[in-house]
């Protein structure tokens, strides 16, 4: 029974991958005209002729001399070997090593994010549950009220400002030398931190909002349930009743939105990375869509949907796994 | 085990907590601050680096900047006088049949016998038909060197060109240098049609050209089109490349402008050697940081043999957004800007000592261009109206520019004359040409007797009627320019011409000029002696569908110009840009509105004798020869307005 | 079950509009959510009277980068002059315009498709769910800044692009909905009758479903307003406008943050806190109305779930609950792909 479930999970994973591939595919080649136009580097100063020639040496470059189901089969066939195609920038690189230098930036941001929120998150929201309708509760209430309203990149151009321009406790915008001098030392490692640090904490409030209010619901939920009512009735003090019966059995709904945060890890600090000039996936391709780099722009874009696809595959499987009492395949 | 979990899950929150506050505290070491060594650092405001430094490349953004610093062209075009100065080649003349130098007795070009002496005919193979050129002769610096210790020879230049014309090798990549007018043609499956660059091992002796034994390895022989400027691209923008490393690597198979190319051309991309003032330091460059360090090969030097260049290593620092890369300066993480600014941001350096602001004169010119000659399926009655050259002059006089120069660039322009050549230019600048001077008020007045011959009827905002239609025109920009619009509404309206903003599509496809869907529209024009000859024909004699601005069409001026381009009396060309202006300038299709000065920043505190070089940001080769490093040993200590950070207890960093 | 007597129950506590509307007033908190929108939606109307200044007027030289005063309430933009209140004023145009015809449209696609997929079930059923998933599965913001690269930057593509990626949440609820409706007795009576499909559809299925999209379109509303800001901020909107999120935008590339301009960069911001505050507020306040037994101060703790498009569920599960007073039915679909919020 499970195992048929996990089969049937993967293959129609795979389904929603070749569904998000071929879309991909075909984005870029909507609309009317010749596709490769878009390829085309500007005309500038060069005559007519060099013009003619370069648009054709870049038809053959990019492969639009050929049949579109050629251009397709080529793509998929390039999927294959992990090639994405190959930036319009000088130089021309691949996507995938342009994503592979920025991906672990990006990764520093929201995996610590995550964490954070997470950390504090859970035990805010347990704190909030167990005093419920106390101050605690309604500081969360307020917080969310407010961190729902407000924009994440509003918060986080206000924390540039008061904590990077007029305070001076962070850089106020990321040092890209970090980057350049990066080499495990440990006062490098320091360095990313610091540079880090306003990025990761105006992303982490809306995260720890969040994580506070699913924990919250949640273990409210269960501690209406029997087996902690007749927990109680036993007479077991209350942190043992928190700890055994509460926060296990709460904490199982939280692998969802966990799973959510992780299939938006790469591709959700999009607008933050902005703000801080961080060098990540997010700059990287918002770089891509100001110079029209559509290579770039679509081979990140498949990257993001297929890590989105995986996170959701293994969020499920992982559901299964930590809850038995799930009945398979069932829906409203 | 539930209370230790508890315990765990707080100290966890009180770690990371304390590891936020604590590099709070321990403010990033900016390596500027304490480097004493002779390294400027630059910040660059580009989306990414180059990863790839092969010149024919790279032609956006900084990578032109770069390569022209790791790579020599042949001479250096000197804007002043129109004459070349020395680079990897030292002399060169125009010869006749036989390869004897047309020189006046003074050692210049002699102009009148190139006509008559210089010209040759020679069947062109692809097209079939008979074509006039010239032969040059170059003769290489015996000092240059590629920064691996090579000579630069003759057999560099010749495969440099050779490539650049072999699209069956080079895979158009040549086409992206500017060899169009070198008569070395080659067929698209690389047999070489027709011979057009000549050396020592190159045929030089089968033509009669003579090189003597002991310059076997500096002369070069080439045959170009018989127009004067098909030098000046040939010398001034092919940056040459070093033979006896390109050659065993560039194949059919391994193109030199491949997408994939191999181990080996990667190679050569990522380390190149090249003959410039700078080499580049491959392993301390990455995508965010370029290192280059001073070329001490270098053929150029002193008089006192010391190095031209006094900098010894540039760190390039990318940075994605102006304002970082100001705030960076401002903080001292730089100590200078390779990117110009705007001027709003003067009022933020001012009262700053410890920064050089550099506000230098402009190289292009903001113009208001009409289209005068739409295609026949987007004709309006209005556009019809423009071709009226009544109008387009009286929407001329009615602009005040001197206003536009204050308001809307902040004072930081200056003005261009209606010819479009620079004043500054004393000796090509005709003043005649400056036709849109004088009283403005005076001007209006004569703006709306014109256009009362046109269009008397107004409405009751006192705008003007056509067939009952308020005249109103679109004026095509990008959203940087929505201000510069808005006060162009503001003047035209005193003549009772209603304009608006019409937004340009984010690529020259979607843009309406394409298809010359537009009234009017903002053009940057770069009009300079090096380039008149192209860029006049460009602009006011072309049809193409790609430089669609709106197409006029003047015959006079048309023959007038391509005289220009094919004279080969250089006296005769700069004659001929002299009469054009007034010409130009009077058929109101290019109004000049302002030329923007360059401004961009520098800090003081690491080195000083910075000089603001016309048409440049402070970043430029001048400065990299005249800057020096200030010899102080407080150089890491903090500048002024670092002073009031340390706030926080010190780390256990200094 | 009982759980579905009680969703009919709500499905049909009809009630005129404007008893709905009194009932929102006379919630304290309603009525204040009813006043700020009520009170924005003048300003936005009123724009050119309550506009001190012209906001498109870039040619005031003299005023760049002034402080707030009398003559300037919010001070002005450092790069062009302009009266940032003015711009203020206007921009509540441009978001209560994008936000409110966004969510309307979206309500209606997502209401259309919900009902056809819940009530025609078979192959339209498991294609519209199907397209469900992959929408859900793709990461939204990328996705709309390529849409807007290709299709051009105006807000009649943004609204476009926002309504066909944001419809699957609601889609999702109606069916859901519709799938109990479906069995109902007027809905088989009318069946028997011999009423077509589409008018069972429209005249007995639909109006059943109008709460849900009325307290989900304001929720929207509020959501996509945010949207835009981010959208605007990124530099994706119309170029031509002016928009909160824009002037966010133009405050940081302008050098706000470096001149020390707090009242560029603040003013937008409240201007968004506002709006959304507000519509947030009714489509709180309107839960409770539908939904008597919730309780107030939970709403806003419901409104995590909402954004993960898991709060209407949860709706339903409270009212199982509470109508059930048995074991919770546990709401046991793991399809995490649910828990994905709106862009």
């Amino acid at each position: 029974m499970k195992r048929s479930y996990v089969i049937k999970r993967v293959l129609y994973a795979l389904f929603i991958f070749v569904v998000v591939l071929t879309l991909n595919f075909f984005i870029p080649r909507l609309g009317v005209g010749d596709p490769a136009e878009r390829y085309y580097p500007p005309k500038g100063a060069m005559s007519d002729i060099e013009y003619e020639i370069i648009k054709q040496f870049t038809r053959e470059q990019y492969g639009f001399d050929v049949s579109t189901f050629q251009q397709y089969i080529r793509y998929v066939q390039g999927l294959f070997r992990f090639d994405l195609g190959t930036s319009l920038r000088s130089g021309s690189p691949k996507v995938v090593e342009l994503i592979g230098k920025r991906l672990p930036w990006t990764l520093v941001l929201s995996v610590t994010t995550l964490l954070i929120s997470l950390v504090i998150g859970l035990s805010f929201g347990t704190l909030a549950a167990w005093k419920r309708g106390r101050w605690q509760d309604s500081v969360l209430l307020n917080a969310s009220t407010i961190s729902v309203a407000l924009p994440g990149f509003f918060i986080a151009l206000m924390m540039s400002f008061y904590l990077g321009f007029e305070l001076e406790l962070f850089p106020a915008y990321t040092n890209p030398n970090m980057v350049a001098d990066f080499d495990w030392s440990k006062e490098a490692i320091m360095v990313v931190l610091n540079n880090a640090a306003l990025p990761i904490m105006s992303m982490a409030l809306g995260g720890i909002v969040g994580y506070s209010q699913s924990t919250r619901n949640s273990v409210i939920a269960v501690t209406n349930e029997d087996f902690v009512i007749t927990a109680r009735a036993k007479g077991l003090s209350e942190t043992t009743v928190l700890y055994k019966h509460v926060l296990r059995n709460a904490l199982l709904p939280l692998t969802t939105s966990i799973g959510m945060s992780v299939s938006g890890l790469i591709g959700g600090a999009i607008i933050i990375e902005q703000v801080f000039n961080w060098q990540g996936m997010g700059t990287l391709f918002l770089e891509a869509n100001s110079t029209n780099d559509y290579p770039l722009m679509m081979g990140i874009m498949l990257f993001l949907s297929a890590f989105a696809i995986l996170a959701n595959l293994v969020t499920e499987l992982f559901y299964v796994v930590l809850d038995p009492r799930v009945t398979v395949g069932e829906k409203r | 085990m539930p209370r230790a979990r508890g315990i765990t899950i707080a100290c966890l929150v009180l770690l990371t907590g304390a590891a936020l506050l604590q590099t709070g505290c321990q403010k990033t070491e900016y390596l500027r601050r304490t480097d004493s060594t002779n390294t400027l650092y630059v910040g660059v405001v580009e989306s990414s680096f180059p990863v790839a430094f092969m010149p024919w490349l790279s032609r956006d953004g900084i990578a032109p900047t770069i390569a022209s610093m790791l790579y020599s062209t042949l001479f250096s075009y000197d804007d002043e006088t129109g004459g070349f100065l020395p680079g990897l080649a030292r002399d060169w003349c125009y010869v006749d049949a036989q390869g004897a130098p047309i020189v006046t007795e003074s050692g210049g070009i002699d102009y009148a016998r190139v006509e008559t002496e210089g010209v040759k005919v020679l069947r062109n193979p692809q097209t079939g038909k008979n074509e006039r050129y010239l032969t040059v002769r170059i003769e290489l610096d015996p000092h240059a060197r590629w920064s691996d210790g090579h000579p630069v020879t003759a057999e560099d230049v010749y495969y440099t060109f050779d490539i650049a014309r072999n699209n069956y090798l080079s895979n158009h990549a040549g086409a992206l240098a500017w060899t169009a007018d070198l008569l070395h043609l080659y067929s698209n499956t690389g047999q070489l049609q027709l011979q057009g660059v000549f050396t020592y091992n190159h045929g030089a002796a089968d033509l009669g050209y003579p090189i003597a034994e002991a310059e076997r390895d500096l002369v070069v022989y080439v045959h170009v089109r018989g127009v004067l400027g098909a030098v000046t691209s040939l010398f001034t923008t092919i940056l040459i490349l070093p033979h006896h490393l390109w050659e065993p690597v560039v194949s059919r198979q391994n193109q030199l402008n491949s997408r994939s190319p191999d181990a080996h051309m990667q190679h050569l991309y990522q380390n190149p050697v090249g003959s410039g003032p700078y080499v580049l330091d491959a392993a301390a460059s990455g995508p965010s940081q370029i290192v280059l360090r001073r070329n001490e090969l270098y053929h150029q030097t002193r008089e006192d043999s010391s190095p031209l260049y006094t900098v010894e290593t540039l760190r390039l620092v990318l940075y994605q957004e102006i304002n970082v890369a100001i705030y960076a300066v401002m903080q001292g993480h730089i100590d200078m800007l390779s990117a110009g600014l705007s001027p709003n941001y003067v009022k933020l350096f001012e009262g700053r000592d410890d920064l050089f602001l550099s506000i230098a004169e402009g190289v292009f010119t903001q113009t208001l261009v009409f289209n005068v000659n739409p295609v026949a399926s987007e004709q309006t009655p209005l556009r019809r109206l423009l071709s009226d050259a009544r109008v387009r002059r009286a929407i001329a006089l009615a602009i005040d520019t001197d206003m536009l120069i204050r308001l809307v660039a902040n004072g930081a322009a200056t003005r261009m004359s209606a010819g479009l050549i620079a004043e500054s230019l004393t000796d090509f600048c005709n003043p005649s040409a400056d036709i849109l001077h004088g009283e403005h008020a005076a001007r209006l007045e004569e703006a709306n007797d014109l256009l009362d011959q046109v269009a008397p009827q107004r409405d009751a905002q006192g705008y003007r009627l056509l067939e009952g239609e308020r005249v109103t025109f679109n004026v095509l920009g990008h959203p940087g320019e929505m201000e510069l619009v808005a006060f162009l509404e503001i003047q035209l309206q005193k003549i009772g011409i209603k304009i608006r903003y019409q937004a340009k599509g984010n690529s020259p496809e979607t843009t309406h000029l394409w298809t010359s869907r537009f009234d009017m529209t903002l053009h940057g024009v770069i009009f300079s002696l090096a380039n008149v000859d192209i860029m006049l024909n460009a602009h006011f004699v072309a049809l193409g569908r790609t430089s669609n601005y709106g197409r006029l069409i003047e015959p006079e001026l048309a023959a007038a110009i391509e005289e220009m381009r094919s004279t080969l009396n250089l006296h005769r060309k700069f004659a001929l840009l002299y009469d054009l202006q007034p010409v130009i300038a009077g058929l109101f299709y290019k109004v000049p509105l302002y030329t923007p000065q360059i401004i961009s920043i520098a800090r003081t505190d690491r080195y000083t004798g910075y000089e603001v070089v016309p048409g440049e940001v402070v970043f430029n080769s001048t400065n990299l020869q005249r800057i020096q490093r200030v010899e102080s040993p407080g150089d890491a200590e903090p500048s002024a307005d670092d002073g009031a950070v340390s706030r926080c207890e010190p780390g256990e960093r200094q | 079950m009982t759980g579905r007597n009680v969703l009919l129950q709500v499905a049909q506590r009809g009630g005129s509009f404007l008893g709905f509307v009194r009932k929102l007033w006379q919630h304290p908190k309603g009525r204040v959510g009813l006043i700020m929108a009520g009170f924005l939606v003048l300003v936005a109307v009123l724009a050119p009277v309550l506009a001190p200044y012209d906001p498109y007027d870039v040619t005031q030289r003299a005023a760049k980068g002034l402080r707030p005063s009398w003559a300037h309430p919010l001070g002005t933009t450092i790069t062009t002059g302009q009266d940032i209140l003015s711009m203020l004023i206007y921009g509540a145009r441009v978001s209560l315009m994008i936000g409110i015809g966004t969510g309307i449209a979206l309500a209606a696609l997502g209401a259309l498709l919900g009902v056809m997929a819940g009530y025609m079930g078979g192959l339209v059923d498991s294609l519209i769910m199907r397209i469900v998933d992959i929408l859900l599965v793709i990461p939204t913001l990328p996705l709309i800044i390529v849409l807007t690269n290709f299709l051009g930057r105006s807000y009649f593509v943004i609204v476009l692009v926002f309504v066909l990626f944001g419809w699957t949440g609601l889609a999702r609820v109606i069916r859901s909905l519709v799938l109990v409706l479906k069995n109902s007795n007027y809905v088989k009576a009318a069946e028997l009758a011999g009423a077509s499909r589409w008018h069972i559809m429209t005249k007995h299925i639909l109006p059943g479903t109008s709460h849900l999209i009325i307290m989900n379109t304001t929720l929207t509303c509020a959501g996509i307003m945010v949207a835009e800001a981010g959208l605007s901020f990124l530099g994706l909107g119309d170029p031509t406008a002016i928009s909160w999120g824009k002037m966010l935008a133009e405050a940081q590339s302008g050098g706000a943050l470096l001149f020390g301009a707090w009242w560029w960069i603040i003013a937008p911001g409240l201007g968004i806190f506002l709006s959304v505050f507000a519509f947030m507020r009714i489509g709180l306040v309107m839960e409770e109305v539908f939904n008597p037994r919730m309780k107030a101060s939970s709403s806003i703790h419901k409104l995590f779930k909402h954004l993960n498009n898991k709060y209407l569920d949860e709706v339903f599960q409270s009212m199982d609950d509470e109508a059930a007073c048995g074991p919770p039915e546990r709401l046991d679909e793991i399809d995490a792909s649910q828990a994905r919020g709106l862009p």
